[in-house]
């Protein structure tokens, strides 16, 4: 069982968030600084613009030290950043893991549904991974935070459309011109939206005019995102030369009225014409649209499509939530199996190591001993492999009859009980659940009794 | 070999049949559907190849020449149509026009089942026939493509223009790829078109046809030829295009789809009944 601990654009502003931010290289230290509390024994960070999540485990079987962990976590982020613990949420066990999973999901996200939040929670998990301090528990969890998230993206829409008003007007122009390269877009006025409007056109490779009453200003808007500057008596050949007019002023009527427009119609030859108007009030006549070919979109138009992915986005997030709460209860539901059995095959493994590896340092010692260091190498393979497939079959089936008998485990004691007493093995549960040898372990397969825990911590 | 034949045309209509879901299913949803975009075009190039060969073994079996005979043209029309698409989207990003071009091959192919595969005017007639066929077919395969590229132009600009891009048209290629295939279409489809109806009316000539449905035929195709030659030099003229020019593909091709409704109801002295 894990904890998250940690806050996000729900519960904390963006002066308080800040304070906690770590950047990418930040991590590693603060990640070793949570592993010499004593109670965590495996952690993660989680930091992006919008949250600084710890997600950490502790030793103790069933998690009965999560209380500790949390209060942990709590400390080191408050050591951090003085204050912020009126912030901080703290989610534990079962909850956690559904918050993790909502989180890796986007539906937690400011943006619902932006895709950068599972590429920064696979990164927050390399890097723990590269610090050492994933184990067991993490390295069950996190994987299926992922796979819930795959789950979500490919059976709803709630990461589809354009989600702001400048890649919507963007997304639009591809719409009509197809490629964008060699297009010209004429820039009247500044604003915000309009220059994230350029910027992305430019990004294309479309030729930028920027037209504008104050040369100035002009020229200070070319040096900062290119084009070339034109005076506002160019605006009517500039129009001419157009396939994007972006428009962002303040200017009380209109800045192109249908006249201007129409006049300059015939010479255009039938080519697209496509405004962006963001100017409230607006800049562009809308009747230019009655032109053929000429389409004019004003703020409104594009604010209207931007709801229409969210509202698209909110609809698929309730599927969503559903496929998240689904993964979180299999989940729990083979983690509850999984403690149940783990003693077992642990000390199934242990025992069939044992044997063979005694039964092989005999006979290395006596009819082999002529091999060569290759060659016990090879056979010191072949044991372990052995093991693994002699045990793989029977570690499926008891997982399996666990997590079917959930309710009243009495047939997996009972065959618990068989193979204590068929094998003569101690199935006690030990204090820590011991971490898997390799990371694709996660899913369960690989058991390895020598590797108890991360930085030889809290194994006792 | 009428087995094989039969076999092939079987799964060629099972191959576009499918191809045209993927195609649909892929417009209809808002999200990407990868599996449908990979798939649909794989589909209809395994269908094509079927359809080509149940061309070839029926024409062997009829010891018909496929440029002879109505039934074959008609299939021919399907196939060509099919081969162009494939060989379009490859080069520009026109992946959804599958979505008509699909269909409309499965209608030539099965409508061609319901028209005799006769044999045609008997040497030297045949020459001058078959090359008269020949450029009509590709004409009209081209001229289909380009109502095709037209009408997903209209149905493109209408969405734009009431600015309700939520659904899944927002798939459909752009605004202006459109308008410029369509151009290109009917460029390449004019020239054919022309030497159709010069052979069409030597032949005529030849052959002293007059009946009702040749006249009608021929004041058609005479139609046609006049209605895309205006969409493309009022388009180089007066620079007519986008919704024009989609008005007047979408026209000259049902004037040609007419001709070709004539050849199969009314099939006259040339059809060879």
């Amino acid at each position: 069982m894990i904890v998250v601990v940690g806050l996000s654009h729900r519960s904390a502003p963006i002066e308080v968030r800040e304070r906690l931010a770590l950047s990418r290289e930040e991590v590693p230290a603060v990640l070793r600084e949570l592993m010499d509390q004593p109670a965590v024994a495996e952690v993660l960070i989680l930091s992006t613009c919008n949250r600084v999540e710890v997600v950490a485990a502790g030793s103790e079987a069933r998690g009965a030290d999560l209380p500790a962990v949390a209060d942990a976590a709590l400390a080191a982020l408050e050591a951090r950043a003085p204050g912020v613990s009126a912030h901080v949420y703290r989610h534990l066990g079962a909850d956690a893991v559904q918050h993790l999973f909502r989180v890796a999901s986007s539906l937690d996200s400011l943006v619902l549904g932006e895709p950068q939040i599972l590429g920064q929670l696979k990164q927050a998990f390399e890097l723990a991974r590269e610090a050492g301090t994933v184990g067991l528990r993490l390295n069950r969890t996190i994987p299926r935070a992922i796979r819930a998230a795959k789950r979500v993206r490919t059976e709803t829409s709630v990461g589809s459309g354009q989600v702001s008003v400048p890649t919507v007007a963007a997304d639009l122009a591809t719409q009509i011109f197809g490629e964008l390269r060699g297009r010209t877009a004429v820039l009247v006025g500044a604003g915000e939206m309009a220059e994230t409007v350029a910027r992305l056109l430019v990004a294309e490779n479309v030729r930028l005019l920027v037209v504008g009453r104050d040369p100035a200003k002009v020229t200070e808007l070319t040096d900062r995102i290119g084009g070339e500057p034109r005076g506002f008596d160019q605006l009517q050949p500039a129009l001419q030369e157009a396939d994007v007019v972006i428009t962002s002023t303040s200017a009380p009527s209109y800045v192109v009225p249908y006249q201007l427009v129409a006049s300059g119609h015939r010479a255009r030859r039938g080519r697209s014409l496509f405004f962006i108007d963001l100017a409230v009030p607006r800049d562009v006549d809308p009747r230019v649209s009655d032109l053929d070919r000429v389409f004019a979109y004003n703020i409104d138009d594009f604010s209207r499509l931007v709801e229409e992915t969210f509202s698209q986005r909110r609809r698929e997030a309730e599927q969503a939530e559903q496929i998240v709460q689904s993964e979180a209860e299999g989940f729990d539901r083979w983690l509850d199996a999984t403690e149940q059995v783990t003693p077992a095959i642990v000390a199934l493994r242990s025992k069939f190591e044992s044997i063979l590896m005694e039964e092989l340092e005999r006979t290395l010692r006596g009819r082999l001993k002529h091999l060569s260091d290759e060659d016990r190498a090879a056979l010191e393979k072949m044991r372990e492999a052995a093991v693994n497939k002699l045990l793989h079959s029977a570690t499926v089936n008891l997982r399996l009859v666990a997590q079917e008998n959930l309710e009243d485990g009495m047939r997996t004691e009972q065959m618990v009980e068989a193979l204590t007493a068929l094998f003569e093995i101690d199935c006690d549960p030990p204090a820590s659940v011991p971490r898997p040898s390799t990371p694709d372990a996660a899913g369960g397969e690989d058991i390895n009794p020598t590797n108890h825990d991360v930085n030889g911590k809290a194994s006792a | 070999m009428q087995q094989l034949a039969n076999t092939a045309f079987l799964l060629g209509l099972i191959g576009y049949s499918m191809a045209f879901a993927l195609f649909v299913i892929d417009l209809a949803r808002r999200e990407p559907t990868p599996l449908a975009v990979r798939w649909a075009p794989r589909l209809v190039g395994a269908a094509a190849a079927l359809h080509f060969a149940h061309v070839v073994i029926s024409s062997f079996l009829t010891h018909t020449c496929p440029v002879g005979s109505v039934h074959f043209a008609l299939s021919l029309v399907g196939l060509l149509s099919v081969v162009i698409y494939l060989i379009l989207r490859r080069r520009e990003n026109l992946h959804a026009i599958g979505a008509l071009v699909t269909p409309t091959a499965l209608t030539f192919l099965v409508a061609a089942q319901f028209v005799g595969a006769t044999r045609v005017a008997a040497a030297p007639r045949r020459a001058l026939l078959n090359f008269h066929i020949t450029a009509n077919l590709a004409g009209v395969t081209l001229f289909l493509l380009a109502a095709t590229a037209g009408v997903l132009y209209l149905i493109k600009e209408r969405q734009l223009r009431q600015k309700r891009l939520a659904s899944g048209p927002a798939k459909l290629p752009p605004l202006d790829v459109l308008d410029t295939t369509l151009n290109r279409l009917l460029l390449l489809g004019f020239p054919l078109l022309t030497l159709g109806v010069v052979s069409g009316a030597v032949f005529a000539k030849q052959v002293e046809y007059g009946n009702a449905a040749d006249l009608a035929r021929a004041a058609l195709a005479y139609a046609t030829w006049l209605v895309v030659a205006g969409v493309l030099v009022l388009r180089k003229v007066a620079g007519w295009r986008g919704r024009r020019s989609a008005y007047g593909a979408i026209l000259g091709t049902a004037f040609v789809l007419v001709v070709l409704v004539l050849y199969v109801v009314l099939p006259g002295a040339r059809g060879g009944s």
